[in-house]
């Protein structure tokens, strides 16, 4: 899919599933551009589950979306950086490759392939007008036509024209005739066949997702469904290929409370069994602390803080960071007193240079207005413990 | 709600509006006068008017003329045609026949154009397509169907000769038999090709004339409501399984759009059936609307009060049966989530 | 206490000021927006163009005596073509002069569409408040008439209503007010129940106010932008339905309306003769489009939830 003088370009730490550098997407808009995500690095470790911290605004969805090249353009340019990714691609072994340099055709190839995602409201990322059979198995149609044909017990018994149309029937690819075709004898036969298969797929994908009877939900439409049936639907759908990554944009901000843990756990657990990496995207520090191996804190279209959970969570460094662990609600905190942080979020329009927590900070000194603080290394002893702040730097 | 119940609610209304509908309609012609006059002529004695006016009981008051009119319109009397010198009954299937079919075939024009035209403004979303139908839209609400016609009728006829005008070429269907009264269908079931190709070719330049503003209304409504779609989650959702833009496209947002759409398809039918009226006039379409239009110059009361009737009526189905498409299409709206 | 009084006093001047410009502020910033689409604009010009044509419609060409809405007749000059000198744009085979025509068509067209709109809204606001305010059996008497009404298409009601009346332009009149009106009373029924249900109509009872008073102080003027972008669209429409059944025959013939126009040149049009029909036909359609723009560019700015649903 990639050329081969692209892996001598881009490297990557071995033990790294992706790497993002000096991200920058800003937004066209009538006042100006928006800088929602400027200069954001981070790392993800293969296997590991990295969750990506901020509030609703910071730039944190976009960063996601961006992995996958979801966002639209116009209003949103890319305006710098890049995103490298280890493709464990079975055929060619892995491979690494810039996400952002990808055409829409290649990376169309890793979509809901190679990286999965997870949106934030399940009600809405489902297509209200079509069963969730239909809904799920068009990942397997995309991605996987030989295991729909071995399902469909179609695989090496077809030919010729014959295998051209069915694996185009497969795919979607085929035009309005050819479709209207496998609706008709000869060819409805094979329909029938590869209906039967891929019935078959989404059934287990459904059943991986722990959804009772699924057979009898797969011929529901979503709106006959809880959240959190819908939300494990979506999840099916996403690691139905066994994605190298998978990107969890908030997946249980808009589910009842109750199901919010159950689908954690979910989570969790399949992603222990698929050794898959994760890009856990949240506002919720203290339930990103539950789950992830490690923390990046995002702020106002940048990273704050990153490191291991235990160590950002223990020993935060950046005020703003520390004003996040202090709101959080604990045990030893006195009854109905917690603590906010001051002021608002910024406008991300042609920001001015300087610290963009600077206005909010209680801690600030006196160049912080001026100086853009570096993510840097907080001490020679623990390298991946960063922070962006002038208080840490010589 | 269910579909069910909102359909029993509908038809309860039906009848209501039906009758009112009849009611205003018979009510108007009255105040026009009695239509005794085409019964008439100057020979006749006044005992001789007399009995005319006994025999179609315009002796007795308003109201209860309206009851014999009901009663004989449940008997298939329809009254008598002065344009056409027959009972409307007679009449009335083979021009109905003949305006159906040029309207069906302007709702094909206008429903696959506006579909397409709307899905193309809709899926590339820049100024220029924007501008396009944005002018073609309030262009199509604005423009005059005689005028729009007229200009065909010079440009394609008068000036270039490629299409004609009137119906079909009568030597040609004289010889076939006409069960449906639909040229095309007639040609095809009598297996005469060239009747067929005949009768396509005297279509087309009604049904575009016809279907423009049809066109440009539904066109709008589907770019619209594909822009919206387009900005749903599901959207994304769908690329990142990996599908194709023609896929995630036609598939999931264009499905989804045509809901709306369909109300807006089933509004047009009345738009299109009004307008049969002129095109049928500037076309020379034997049709129902040009009956209609010679029978309101001449006073023809039965004529104007059936032909009334009879489009409120087929009006209100198509809008109720649009209504329960609509319904049943949009789960969201009717069972709520 | 005089004091405190005093100061109630200036505060109540102070109020009314600000109020006063806030609502001007607000109209300005209204019409801004309106002038900020090029397409409104546009219209808006066409709007002008016309109705200074209606108006001086006797200074740009001679009027016809002793009736100048009636054509003129030269038949020596009968199917002459455009740029004939003294017929600009040709005359048709009965030798009405096709500019003529146009120009006192507009005056035509100015005196039907202001006559139908100032009369169906007035009949409609007046049915809409009353089914809206009085409510109960009367609101759904009224209602149902109304959906009635709406189930006819349009343009055959109106052909019907002036069938039976008899050709002529004041029966032309009347048809389009019977059939127009059913919009304003639904329009208007609506807003009065939305706005019913407002708190400060609540806050007006609570102090004290007569319904009459909460009807013209609050209701009505609430009501009115929903209204003028309906009125704003009819005078396009209306203009458009007129000259339809003007051109299937229903006026007088002979009088300078530019359907009836179109009817006329109808005739020379096998003959090649394609201006008698064209530039009346022309007029009809910038009309209606210039309405229908700024009608929408209205809606636009005054109630952007709305789409286009007709």
């Amino acid at each position: 899919m990639s050329p081969d003088n692209l892996d001598i370009q881009n490297s990557l730490d071995k033990d790294l599933i992706a790497s993002v550098t000096d991200l920058k997407v800003y937004f066209e808009s009538k006042q100006g551009m928006v800088h929602s995500v400027d200069g954001v690095s981070f790392d993800i470790v293969d296997g590991e589950m990295m969750g990506l911290v901020g509030e609703t605004g910071c730039g944190k969805s976009v960063t996601a979306r961006t992995f996958m090249q979801l966002v639209q353009s116009p209003p949103g340019v890319l305006a710098g950086g890049n995103i490298k990714f280890r493709s464990k691609n079975i055929k060619n072994g892995s491979q690494v490759i810039d996400l952002l340099d990808l055409s829409e055709n290649q990376i169309r190839e890793l979509r809901g392939e190679r990286i999965a995602m997870i949106f934030q409201d399940p009600g809405k990322a489902l297509n209200p007008g079509l069963t969730i059979r239909t809904q799920v198995a068009e990942v397997f149609q995309e991605h996987r036509e030989n295991d729909v044909l071995e399902k469909a017990g179609l695989k090496n018994k077809l030919s010729g024209v014959t295998e051209y149309f069915v694996k185009k029937y497969i795919k979607q690819e085929a035009g309005f005739l050819v479709t209207t075709l496998f609706k008709i004898p000869p060819l409805s036969t094979y329909k029938k066949k590869i209906d039967s298969g891929i019935n078959r797929l989404v059934a287990e994908a459904l059943e991986e997702t722990q959804i009772p009877n699924p057979t009898k939900v797969m011929e529901r439409y979503p709106h006959e469904l809880s959240g959190g049936m819908k939300q494990r639907v979506m999840i099916a759908q996403a690691i139905a290929c066994n994605p190298d990554l998978l990107i969890a944009d908030e997946p249980t901000t808009a589910l009842d409370v109750t199901v919010q843990a159950r689908v954690l756990d979910l989570i969790k657990e399949l992603q222990k069994r698929h050794k898959t990496s994760v890009l856990y995207i949240s506002h919720d520090l203290s339930l990103v602390r539950r789950i992830c191996d490690r923390i990046a804190v995002m702020y106002a279209g940048q990273i704050v803080e990153t490191g291991d959970a235990e160590t950002i969570f223990n020993q935060p460094k950046h005020p703003y960071t520390q004003g996040l662990i202090n709101a959080l609600p604990s045990m030893s905190h006195e009854r109905g007193k917690l603590e906010a942080i001051e002021g608002i979020v910024p406008e991300l329009i042609e920001p001015e240079p300087g610290c963009r927590f600077v206005s909010r900070c209680m801690r600030r000194k006196a160049n912080c207005e001026e100086i853009d603080p570096k993510l840097k290394p907080i001490s020679e002893v623990n390298k991946s413990h960063k922070v962006a702040c002038l208080l840490y730097e010589a | 709600m269910q579909i069910r119940d909102y359909i029993i609610r509908r038809l309860m209304i039906l009848p209501i509006l039906i009758i009112g509908t009849s009611i205003i309609v018979f009510a108007l012609t009255r105040i026009g006068g009695s239509p005794i006059g085409i019964y008439l002529s100057h020979e006749m004695s006044p005992a001789e008017v007399q009995e005319m006016k006994e025999r179609f009981h315009l002796d007795k008051p308003v109201p209860v003329q309206y009851f014999y009119w009901i009663k004989g319109v449940s008997q298939g009397d329809l009254g008598w045609s002065g344009v056409a010198s027959a009972p409307v009954v007679d009449v009335f299937p083979k021009k109905f026949a003949a305006t159906m079919e040029l309207a069906i075939a302007a709702g094909i024009v206008a429903v696959s154009l506006g579909i397409a035209m709307g899905t193309f403004a809709g899926a590339r979303r820049n100024k220029i397509s924007d501008h396009i139908i944005r002018v073609v839209s309030v262009s199509g609400a604005s423009m005059p169907l005689f005028w729009f016609a007229i200009l065909l009728l010079i440009i394609f006829w008068v000036w270039l000769g490629w299409f004609p005008i009137g119906r079909s070429d009568p030597n040609l269907f004289e010889a076939i038999p006409h069960p449906t009264g639909f040229y095309t269908i007639d040609a095809l079931l009598a297996g005469n090709f060239s009747a067929f190709r005949d009768a396509i070719w005297h279509l087309i330049l009604p049904a575009v004339a016809l279907g423009y503003g049809a066109t440009a209304i539904i066109a709008r409504m589907m770019r619209s409501s594909l822009i919206e779609e387009l900005q749903e989650d599901y959207v994304d959702a769908a690329k990142a399984k990996g599908l194709a833009e023609r896929v995630v496209l036609k598939k999931h947002a264009r499905r989804n759009a045509l809901v709306p759409t369909v109300t807006v398809i089933g509004l047009t039918f009345g738009f299109l059936l009004q307008g049969t009226v002129v095109a049928e006039i500037i076309f020379r379409w034997p049709g129902l609307g040009r009956w209609m239009a010679s029978a309101v110059l001449r006073g023809d009361q039965a004529t104007i009060m059936t032909y009334v009737m009879f489009t409120s009526i087929l009006f209100l189905f198509v809008n109720l049966v649009v209504d329960i498409i609509y319904a049943y299409l949009d789960r969201r709206v009717v069972l709520g989530d | 206490m005089k004091k405190n009084a005093q100061n109630a006093g200036i505060d109540e001047v102070n109020f009314n000021d600000s109020a006063f410009k806030v609502r001007l502020k607000r109209n300005l910033e209204i019409l801004s927006n309106v002038l900020a689409n090029p397409t409104t604009v546009l219209g808006l010009i066409i709007v002008i163009l016309m109705l200074a044509m209606a108006i001086f419609a006797p200074v740009i060409t001679e009027p016809n005596t002793p009736d100048p809405y009636q054509m003129p007749r030269d038949w020596k000059a009968a199917r002459s073509a455009p740029l004939t000198p003294g017929h600009i744009l040709g005359t048709t085979n009965r030798g009405g002069d096709v500019f003529y025509g146009v120009v006192w068509g507009a005056r035509t067209s100015l005196k039907l569409s202001i006559l139908v709109v100032t009369l169906t809204v007035v009949l409609g606001v007046i049915i809409g408040s009353v089914a809206g305010i009085v409510g109960g059996k009367v609101d759904e008497i009224l209602m149902r008439i109304v959906d009635v009404f709406l189930s006819i298409p349009e343009l055959i009601f109106a052909l019907a209503i002036a069938a039976i009346l008899g050709p002529s332009f004041t029966n032309i009149i009347l048809a389009l007010v019977i059939v127009f009106w059913v919009k304003y009373a639904r329009i208007m029924r609506a807003q009065v129940i939305r706005i019913k249900q407002r708190e400060y109509v609540d806050a007006a009872k609570i102090m004290g106010a007569s319904k009459l008073q909460i009807y013209l102080k609050d209701i009505l003027p609430n009501s009115f932008s929903p209204v003028m972008v309906q009125a704003t669209l009819d005078m396009g429409n209306i203009v458009l339905v007129g000259a339809t059944l003007s051109f299937i025959g229903l006026s007088e013939a002979g009088i300078a309306e530019w359907g009836v126009l179109v009817s006329e040149g109808q005739a020379g049009i096998s003959a090649g003769r394609w201006w008698a029909s064209t530039f009346p036909g022309l007029m009809v359609f910038l009309w209606a489009l210039a309405f229908n723009l700024v009608g929408d560019g209205l809606r636009d700015v005054l109630d952007p939830r709305t789409e286009t649903k007709r």
